[in-house]
C-alpha cells in the first residue's frame, strides 16, 4: 500500500516535467506531423536559460520561468524558421525530417557548449522546502512542477479543443488547403504551435534543471521516454498524452523502489513501450497493399 | 519468377467471391452474392465510374479490406482441391498463389532500369539471397530467354536505362505481371495511357497466357479490348454485377449498356 | 621496421576512419537499400564489443590468443546478429517512428545493462583486459598491425557490400526500400527480407565493436554513445547514402578532416584539444547532417546509377 502512495507522490513529482515535454512534443508531432529529435535540445535550453537568468539576474526560480520558456520557444520557432520551414519547401522526404531534426539536436546540444560553457551549471537556488504528501517527502519545487503541469495541461487542452485559435489550429493539421481557404492564415498559426511547443520543452527543461544539474545531454536523456509518451498516448489526443506520461511517471517510480535501480526501471519501461507498439502496429494490419 | 506449379496441367483456377460487401462511409460500394471468375480463359469487368469494379479487384486482392463476405482462391477450378482464403493471406503470398494483378495507378520502383523490373519477376528465386553474390550472370542468363522476349516484344528502348514516359512504366509493370507466369491474372485498366499497337500486342500476350491455362479478368474502358479478347464479359453497376454473358450477347442489349456508358460504344 | 614517422595518434585517427567506414557501410545496407533508419547502430556496435569483451576476460578458456580471441569475436558477432534478429524482427514492419523507438530503445538498453551489470561489465568504470591476439614488438607495433586486422576487415566489408550491388540480392535490396508494397505484390517476401538484411548487418557492426574494443583495450558505456552512431550516419549520408562508397568517402571528409587534418597538422591552439575541438567536431557533425539533406541528399557521390552498373555487367 505504500508502494502505491510513494510510487504516485514520487512519481507525479519527480517527473512531471516529463508530461510537459510530452505535452510540448505531442503538439509539434500530431499537429505538424514532424517526428523533431531536436525538440529535446529545447528542453535543455529551457534549463541552461533558467539558469542564466538566475544567475546573472539574481531573480528567485520562480521569476526565471517565464523568461525561460519565452526563449526556449523562441528558439523553436527559429528552427522552424531556420531549418524545417525550408526542408518542407525542398519537399524533404519524412524519414530525411527526421534525420535532419536529428542532425540538428547534435547541432544545438554542442553549440549551446560554447555560449553557456562546458562545466556543468547549477541553479542558484536556496535549498527548498520538504513537504509531506501520503508519507514521502516532496521538495517545493517539485510540487510546483506537478502544479504547474496540472495547469498548463488544462490551459493547453482548453486551449487546443475549445477556443477558436485551437480550432484553427486543428483545422490546418488535418487539412492545411481547407484551413487555408477558409480564412485561417497558417504561417501564423504554425508559428505558433512550433512556439507553444517550445515553451512546454523550456518550462518543463527548467524544472528539470532546478531539481539537479544543468547539463548539455539533460534533454536527450529524456527524449527516448518523451518519444514513446506521445507515440502511445497520442492516438488519444492531448489527453491521451497527459494520461500515458503520468503513468510512465508513476510506473517509474514504482519500478525503481521495487527493483532498486532507476535504469531497471527504465529497462522494463522501454521494453514495454516497444512491445506494445510493436502490437499496435500488427493490429492496424496490412496497409500499403498494392 | 516464382516457383510455380508447371501450366502444363490444364484446370484453370477460378476465384469465388461470395457475399462481398464493402461500404465506404456509409455508402455501399461493392455487394456481390455470389461470383466466380476464372471459368473462362478472358473474362472482362466493365460498367461505369463508380460501379465498384477497382473495389472489387482490390478486395480480392485483399488491399481493401471486406466488410463480410469470403474471397477464395480454387487453385485447381471447380474441380477438387480446398480453396485458399485470399483475405488470410499477407500480399507477398498472394504472387507465390499464382495470383497477380496489373496498377491501374502507376507504380514504379525509382531507382531501377527496365531490366532490373523485369529480372526481379523473371529471375529465380533462389538467387536472390544474402550469400548468392556472385550469382548476376546465372540469374540473367537463365531468364534472358524471356526478358528479351518482352523486351522486344513491348518495344522497350534501351533495357539498361530507366522508363521514363508514363506509358512505359505502365507496360513495365504489366511486363512484370506477366513474367511471375501468374495462373490468376488481374488487369486494372492495363490499356489506359497506351499507344494502339502496344495494346495489341499486350493483349495479343495476355490471348497467349490464357491458352496456356491462366485465368485472367480485365477491367476495362475501351471496349474495343474487351469485345475483342473477352470469353465472357460482367457488366457491374452500382457495386453489383447486373449483366453476364458473352461480348455478342451484352453488345445485343444495347439500350442497357449506353444506359451507363452513354452512346457510341456497342 | 621504424614507425617512427607514424605517431600513435595517427595510428589511432587511421583506426577510427576505418571503423567508421566499416558501420557507415553496413548502414548503407540497412538505410540506403532498404530504407532502414537505424538511429541506434552504436547498440549493435556495443553490444559486440561488450559480448566479445566479457567473453575474453571472464572465461576460463582452455586455450589460449589467437583461438581466444578468434572465439569471442564470433561469439561477439553473433550476439550482436541475434540481437539484429529481434531488432529486426521488431522494425521490420514498422513506420518510421517505429523504427527510430526501436532501434534508439535498443541501443538505450545496451548502455543501461553495460552501467549496471557491473560484476560482468565493469560498471560505469569499465573493464580492461582485452588485449591484442598477438604481440609483434611494442605497444605502437601491436596497434599498427591491429589497423591492418582492421583494414582488412573492414575491406570485406566493402567487397561484400560492392558485390551485393551486381547480384539478384542487391537488386531486391533496392526494390524493397524503394516500394515495398510494389515488391511485394510481387511475390517478394520483404518482412523476412528486412529482417535477415538488419541481422546479418548488424552482426558486422557487433565484430567492428569487438576490434574497437581491443584497440582500446578497455570497453566503457562511454564507448556506447550517440556520437558513433552520428559518425555513422553523416558519413553515409555526406558520401552517399545509395553508393558503395559512400561512408568510405563521408567518413574521410569527416573523421579524416577532424581527426588526423585538424588534430595533426593544423597549428590550433593547445587549449583548444580537451573541449572546443571536441565540442566543434560533433557540431559541425549535426550541421552537416542537416546541409546534406536539405541541398544535396544524394550525397557527394550522388545518387545510385544503376544504368551505367546494368550497362556494364550485361552489355556484351
Amino acid at each position: 500500500m505504500q508502494l502505491i502512495g510513494d510510487s504516485l507522490v514520487i512519481g507525479l513529482t519527480e517527473h512531471a516535467p516529463l508530461v510537459l515535454a510530452a505535452i510540448g512534443f505531442a503538439l509539434l508531432y500530431r499537429l505538424t506531423g514532424l517526428l523533431n529529435v531536436a525538440y529535446s535540445e529545447t528542453v535543455t535550453l529551457g534549463a541552461y536559460f533558467g539558469m542564466w537568468v538566475n544567475t546573472t539576474f539574481d531573480l528567485n526560480f520562480y521569476a526565471v520561468l517565464l523568461p525561460a520558456g519565452i526563449l526556449a520557444g523562441l528558439v523553436s520557432v527559429g528552427t522552424y524558421f531556420a531549418v524545417f520551414r525550408p526542408a518542407k519547401r525542398r519537399n524533404v522526404g519524412t524519414l530525411e525530417l527526421v534525420i535532419i531534426s536529428f542532425g540538428l539536436s547534435i547541432f544545438l546540444r554542442y553549440t549551446l557548449q560554447y555560449v553557456f560553457g562546458y562545466p556543468v551549471r547549477f541553479y542558484d537556488v536556496p535549498p527548498p522546502q520538504t513537504w509531506r504528501l501520503l508519507g514521502t517527502g516532496v521538495s517545493t519545487f517539485r510540487l510546483l512542477a506537478l502544479a504547474s503541469v496540472a495547469v498548463i495541461s488544462l490551459l493547453l487542452y482548453w486551449f487546443i479543443q475549445k477556443s477558436r485559435l485551437g480550432l484553427q489550429i486543428r483545422a490546418l493539421a488535418s487539412d492545411e488547403g481547407l484551413a487555408q481557404a477558409s480564412g485561417i492564415r497558417p504561417l501564423f498559426v504554425t508559428v505558433l504551435i512550433w512556439f507553444i511547443a517550445g515553451v512546454a520543452g523550456g518550462l518543463a527543461g527548467a524544472f528539470y534543471g532546478v531539481g539537479s544539474s544543468v547539463v548539455p545531454f539533460m534533454g536527450w536523456r529524456q527524449f527516448l521516454f518523451i518519444l514513446m509518451v506521445v507515440l502511445v498516448g497520442g492516438t488519444r489526443g492531448l489527453g491521451g498524452v497527459i494520461v500515458v506520461g503520468a503513468a510512465t511517471g508513476v510506473a517509474l517510480a514504482a519500478l525503481t523502489l521495487e527493483l532498486g535501480q532507476a535504469y531497471y526501471a527504465q529497462l522494463v519501461l522501454i521494453t514495454g513501450f516497444v512491445v506494445y507498439l510493436k502490437w499496435r502496429s500488427r493490429r492496424v494490419a496490412e496497409t500499403g497493399k498494392v | 519468377m516464382t516457383d510455380l506449379p508447371d501450366l502444363a496441367t490444364k484446370t484453370r483456377p477460378s476465384i469465388r467471391i461470395q457475399n462481398a460487401v464493402k461500404s465506404f462511409s456509409g455508402r455501399v460500394v461493392v455487394d456481390i452474392d455470389e461470383l466466380n471468375l476464372g471459368d473462362v480463359p478472358v473474362e472482362g469487368l466493365i460498367g461505369p465510374n463508380g460501379a465498384g469494379k477497382t473495389t472489387l479487384m482490390r478486395m480480392i486482392m485483399h488491399s481493401t479490406s471486406l466488410d463480410r463476405g469470403t474471397i477464395t482462391l480454387l487453385p485447381q477450378g471447380d474441380a477438387s482441391g480446398d480453396g485458399i482464403e485470399l483475405s488470410n493471406l499477407p500480399s507477398h503470398r498472394m504472387a507465390h498463389h499464382g495470383v497477380v494483378k496489373s496498377n491501374q495507378v502507376i507504380m514504379d520502383f525509382e531507382k531501377l532500369t527496365i531490366w532490373d523490373s523485369l529480372l526481379l519477376s523473371a529471375a529465380a528465386a533462389k538467387y536472390e539471397r544474402p550469400h548468392r553474390i556472385f550469382s548476376e550472370d546465372d540469374a540473367f542468363d537463365e531468364a534472358s530467354a524471356e526478358t528479351e522476349r518482352y523486351l522486344e516484344l513491348f518495344g522497350f528502348g534501351d533495357p539498361a536505362a530507366f522508363a521514363k514516359a508514363a506509358g512505359e512504366k505502365k507496360l513495365l509493370d504489366i511486363a512484370r505481371c506477366l513474367l511471375l507466369k501468374p495462373r490468376f491474372l488481374l488487369l486494372d485498366e492495363p490499356t489506359a495511357g497506351l499507344p494502339e499497337e502496344t495494346t495489341a500486342k499486350v493483349m495479343e500476350e495476355v490471348r497467349r497466357l490464357a491458352a496456356l491455362g491462366t485465368s485472367v479478368v480485365i477491367v476495362e474502358h475501351n471496349l474495343d479490348v474487351i469485345w475483342n479478347l473477352c470469353d465472357e464479359v460482367h457488366f457491374m453497376a452500382e457495386g453489383r454485377v447486373v449483366m453476364k454473358g458473352t461480348p455478342a450477347e451484352i453488345r445485343a442489349h444495347r439500350t442497357v449498356v449506353e444506359k451507363y456508358l452513354g452512346e457510341g460504344h456497342v | 621496421m621504424n614507425l617512427d614517422w607514424l605517431d600513435s595518434f595517427l595510428i589511432y585517427g587511421f583506426f577510427t576512419i576505418v571503423i567508421v567506414a566499416g558501420l557507415g557501410t553496413l548502414l548503407h545496407l540497412q538505410l540506403g537499400l532498404a530504407r532502414m533508419a537505424n538511429f541506434g547502430v552504436v547498440g549493435f556496435f556495443g553490444i559486440g564489443m561488450y559480448a566479445f569483451g566479457i567473453l575474453y576476460v571472464k572465461v576460463d578458456w582452455p586455450f589460449e590468443d589467437p583461438w581466444q580471441f578468434l572465439v569471442c569475436a564470433l561469439c561477439g558477432t553473433l550476439v550482436a546478429g541475434i540481437a539484429g534478429l529481434v531488432v529486426g524482427w521488431l522494425i521490420a514492419d514498422m513506420n518510421e517512428d517505429g523504427v527510430l523507438v526501436g532501434t534508439l530503445g535498443f541501443a538505450t538498453a545496451v548502455f543501461i545493462l553495460a552501467t549496471t551489470e557491473k560484476e560482468l561489465t565493469g560498471g560505469a568504470q569499465g573493464m580492461g583486459g582485452l588485449n591484442f591476439p598477438f604481440d609483434v614488438g611494442g605497444v605502437k607495433a601491436n596497434e599498427a598491425a591491429w589497423l591492418i586486422v582492421a583494414t582488412f576487415v573492414v575491406a570485406l566489408i566493402i567487397f561484400y557490400v560492392w558485390r551485393v550491388h551486381r547480384s539478384p540480392y542487391g537488386r531486391l535490396l533496392v526494390a524493397v526500400g524503394a516500394n515495398e508494397p510494389l515488391a511485394r505484390s510481387l511475390g517478394k517476401p520483404t518482412f523476412r527480407i528486412k529482417l535477415w538484411l538488419f541481422a546479418i548487418s548488424s552482426a558486422g557492426m557487433g565484430l567492428l565493436g569487438a576490434l574497437y574494443g581491443v584497440n582500446e583495450r578497455f570497453m566503457r558505456p562511454t564507448n556506447l554513445g550517440v556520437d558513433i552512431t552520428l559518425a555513422a550516419m553523416v558519413a553515409l549520408v555526406l558520401g552517399g547514402s545509395a553508393r558503395v562508397w559512400g561512408a568510405t568517402v563521408g567518413v574521410i571528409l569527416t573523421v579524416g578532416f577532424f581527426d588526423i587534418v585538424v588534430q595533426n597538422y593544423l597549428p590550433v591552439p593547445r587549449e583548444w584539444y580537451s573541449q572546443a575541438l571536441p565540442v566543434a567536431r560533433e557540431a559541425l557533425f549535426g550541421a552537416a547532417l542537416i546541409l546534406v539533406l536539405m541541398f544535396r541528399p544524394s550525397g557527394i557521390l550522388g545518387d545510385m546509377r544503376r544504368d551505367k552498373l546494368m550497362r556494364s555487367l550485361h552489355r556484351d
